[in-house]
């Protein structure tokens, strides 16, 4: 099977695996016992958060594990808005985030507070004067990804950081696609949060991180321990965020190259696709994008009885989110960007990863041809 | 890099409606032994709006099941998601049938537009030809490749009443796994192969109850309809009283008539003008002894006045019957015994023996 799949997950690093191996096998500790085996954890844990706030250029007391970047989405919506105490919040985001954050929001609407959604351009791109000018006085925070999960486009988090911090506005950005396929740094972007999670970049699933700027106010969520400064308790998952850590090392030492890579390769499968499918639409080309991320439309057919085809040919996709896949609602981000529920309908992703190779590109290529056109016929 | 999924994958693809009940999952298992490589799909019908109560209001523990068997079985699973369709092509017509005084069969429409007809055309669109499902029926080709439809060996489970309605295209394209076998021995197979889904209770129609409410209610409140509320008169046109609701009755029914009576009263008809509910206390009055099928599926042309049996309710019996006068695909039934509640809305499934020779839907003169 060929799989080009990378934002729903990757697989984890043999190098991440083999340190993580010990942690759930002899190296029992708990990270809060005196003994010898509790102070191993514990320093297994600061090597980890070290090794984290490397790749976004923080502090490591700055980071809070989290059992990923839903976790760390709501953890900073909900808990930011639990710390101000304030009966009618108002928040900001823009219209294509992942559920884990617009989700949250709507859950803070409905109970007294609002909720703006800052739209984007055709591209995806966020529509910056726009959205300057409704953040206002009062607003509680405001979410911006960093980089769009199904177009891959890279949203101008730094750009609106300046008039969030003119107005007193907490700023939150989702990293999770982002983090490890563009160098990061929490300073430049000027964010006062920042979402990670572990198995988008080698790292084992069931594993995040929210980067919290000192002295950001914020309250948790669940309670009963004193672990991640209370802002998470619960015994630490020692063996994922070994992982994480060791992920995120190796996130930062491969990143030029890993970006230069899946670069190379979108741009071979997007000249393929564009040349061997008719009636083939790359979505965001225009935009900045990740390099991994490609999005294309195919008109006239149907996005997930495509994915389906495909994979009985041997290749692995998503027409969008993993988490949606269920549902065949049209991708709230197309939608957003102003395209009709059929043409939303289909889109399907492809995302590379760094253990893709030019020969597994072209050969997917050639199974697109297959499948579009045997479901053409097929009609 | 190439990652491989775990389970066998070989042989010739056919898609199988996995309900996640025994049957489906027996009829996959088989095809996988014959050396076919069965694909999984779990229908959604229903979106399910109380889905933090894993209720099977709408099937989701109907998709986990199917999901765990295909997983034991090593097969790819796929959820096709047909709530648009379900609703147009099933709900809402039969809905309408209610609020126009008739008993719909929406399983038969079920099987001719979406199980064998959308999920039939999304498997062909994906180039697998052919679609197997846990129905207890038969399909046997003649030496020309005609298909012919028949009973399920296991008289009690018989399905085929629901399937007439298919096309001679439509059956040509479909693999019905079980029809040779008795619901016991698919049970006793499934126990033997582990299946998770071996001692599943049965569900017939699971998709179309609710806890609460009758199938017409639910059709109700989700069309947001109010029901026809009208008299209830006898055979004579006397009014007795109201009823509000013509959907909630159907010919034959005895509960659910707000009259006071000293005698036992029967619904004879639904009159669908005033929304008039014509009651009776004979119940011999409930006896036809002829009606008209149309919309006519023949999958067998019959020969004018010949005889044949013909079922008028799922669970009925068949009689004999002869069919009189055929008008474009209309045909007048002439039963040689009375039956009791030959309701309008239903289907009429005509045999010879035990197989299909087509099907109608009642209207009654």
């Amino acid at each position: 099977m060929l799989y080009l799949d990378h934002n729903s997950t990757t697989a984890v690093d043999p190098s991440v695996l083999e340190e993580m191996l010990p942690w759930l096998g002899p190296r029992l500790g708990n990270p809060s016992s005196i003994h010898t085996f509790g102070q191993e954890a514990r320093r297994a844990l600061d090597k980890a958060r070290a090794q984290v706030a490397h790749l976004i250029g923080a502090q490591p007391d700055e980071l809070v594990f989290t059992s990923g970047g839903t976790e760390s989405n709501n953890l900073a919506l909900l808990g930011t808005v639990a710390s101000s105490r304030c009966p009618h919040p108002r928040m900001a985001a823009s219209a294509i985030e992942h559920h884990s954050v617009l989700t949250p929001c709507r859950h803070v609407a409905e109970r007294g507070g609002t909720l703006l959604l800052l739209g984007v351009d055709g591209d995806g791109l966020l529509e910056l004067a726009a959205a300057r000018s409704s953040l206002c006085e009062g607003m509680l925070m405001a979410s911006l990804m960093l980089a769009n999960n199904d177009m891959g486009t890279l949203q101008p988090v730094g750009a609106l950081s300046e008039r969030a911090r003119e107005l007193g506005i907490v700023l939150h950005s989702d990293a999770v696609q982002a983090a490890g396929k563009i160098p990061i740094d929490v300073k430049a972007l000027g964010v006062d949060m920042l979402s990670l999670s572990g198995h988008k970049l080698h790292g084992p699933k069931g594993m995040g991180a929210l980067f919290l700027r000192r002295g950001t106010p914020l309250s948790a969520l669940s309670f009963g321990g004193h672990q991640e400064r209370g802002l998470r308790p619960g015994t630490e998952n020692v063996a994922a965020i070994v992982g994480f850590g060791k992920a995120c090392e190796l996130a930062a030492e491969r990143l030029q190259e890993d970006a230069a890579h899946m670069g190379a390769l979108r741009a071979s499968f997007e000249a393929a696709a564009l040349e061997r499918l008719p009636g083939v639409v790359v979505n965001a080309q225009a935009a900045p994008r990740l390099s991994n991320t490609s999005n294309l439309s195919f008109e006239g057919l149907d996005g997930e009885a495509l994915a389906i085809k495909l994979e009985l040919l041997g290749l692995c996709i998503s027409t969008g989110a993993a988490c949606s896949s269920l549902s065949h609602e049209p991708s709230h981000i197309l939608m957003a960007m102003g395209r009709s529920p059929a043409q939303a309908r289909s889109s399907l992703r492809f995302s590379f990863g760094r253990e893709n190779s030019q020969e597994e590109v072209l050969r997917a290529v050639e199974i697109l041809v297959q499948a579009t056109q045997s479901m053409r016929e097929g009609r | 890099m190439s990652w491989e999924a775990s389970g066998a994958r070989q042989g010739p693809r056919i898609v199988v409606a996995m309900s996640g009940g025994v049957d489906s999952s027996v009829a996959a298992a088989l095809l996988q032994k014959e050396g076919l490589q069965p694909i999984g799909v779990t229908l959604k019908l229903q979106e399910c709006h109380e889905a933090k109560e894993s209720r099977s209001c709408c099937g989701v523990d109907g998709i986990a099941r199917a999901r765990a068997v295909a997983g034991q079985l090593g097969i790819a699973h796929y959820v096709v998601d047909c709530t648009r369709a379900f609703e147009l092509e099933v709900l809402r017509p039969a809905w309408e049938e209610y609020s126009a005084g008739r008993t719909p069969s929406p399983c038969l429409l079920c099987n001719e537009h979406i199980k064998f007809g959308l999920l039939l055309s999304w498997a062909q669109r994906l180039g697998i030809p052919q679609v197997a499902t846990g129905h207890y029926a038969r399909v046997e080709h003649s030496l020309k490749g005609e298909p012919a439809l028949f009973r399920g060996v296991d008289g009690e489970k018989d399905q085929s009443y629901f399937l007439a309605g298919l096309s001679k295209a439509q059956l040509s394209a479909v693999l019905f796994p079980l029809g040779h076998l008795e619901k016991a021995a698919v049970r006793a197979l499934g126990c033997a192969m582990g299946l998770s889904t071996a001692k599943v209770r049965d569900s017939q129609d699971a998709c179309l109850v609710s806890a609460e409410n009758s199938f017409a209610d639910m059709l109700r409140e989700r069309f947001c309809a109010v029901g026809r509320a009208g008299p209830i008169v006898d055979e004579a046109n006397k009014p007795l009283g109201q009823h509000r609701g013509l959907h909630n009755f159907t010919v034959g029914q005895r509960r659910g008539l707000e009259v006071p009576s000293s005698k036992r009263l029967w619904v004879k008809a639904l009159r669908n003008e005033d929304a008039a509910l014509i009651v009776t206390d004979r119940e011999e009055a409930l006896l036809s002894h002829r009606f008209v099928a149309t919309g006519m599926n023949w999958l067998v042309e019959p020969a004018p006045g010949s005889v044949c049996e013909v079922q008028v309710r799922s669970r009925h019996a068949a009689v004999q019957a002869t069919l009189l006068k055929r008008e474009g695909s209309c045909v007048t039934v002439e039963l040689h015994h009375p039956v009791r509640a030959v309701t309008p809305g239903q289907a009429a499934v005509f045999y010879a023996q035990s197989r299909v020779l087509g099907r109608g839907w009642i209207h009654l003169p």
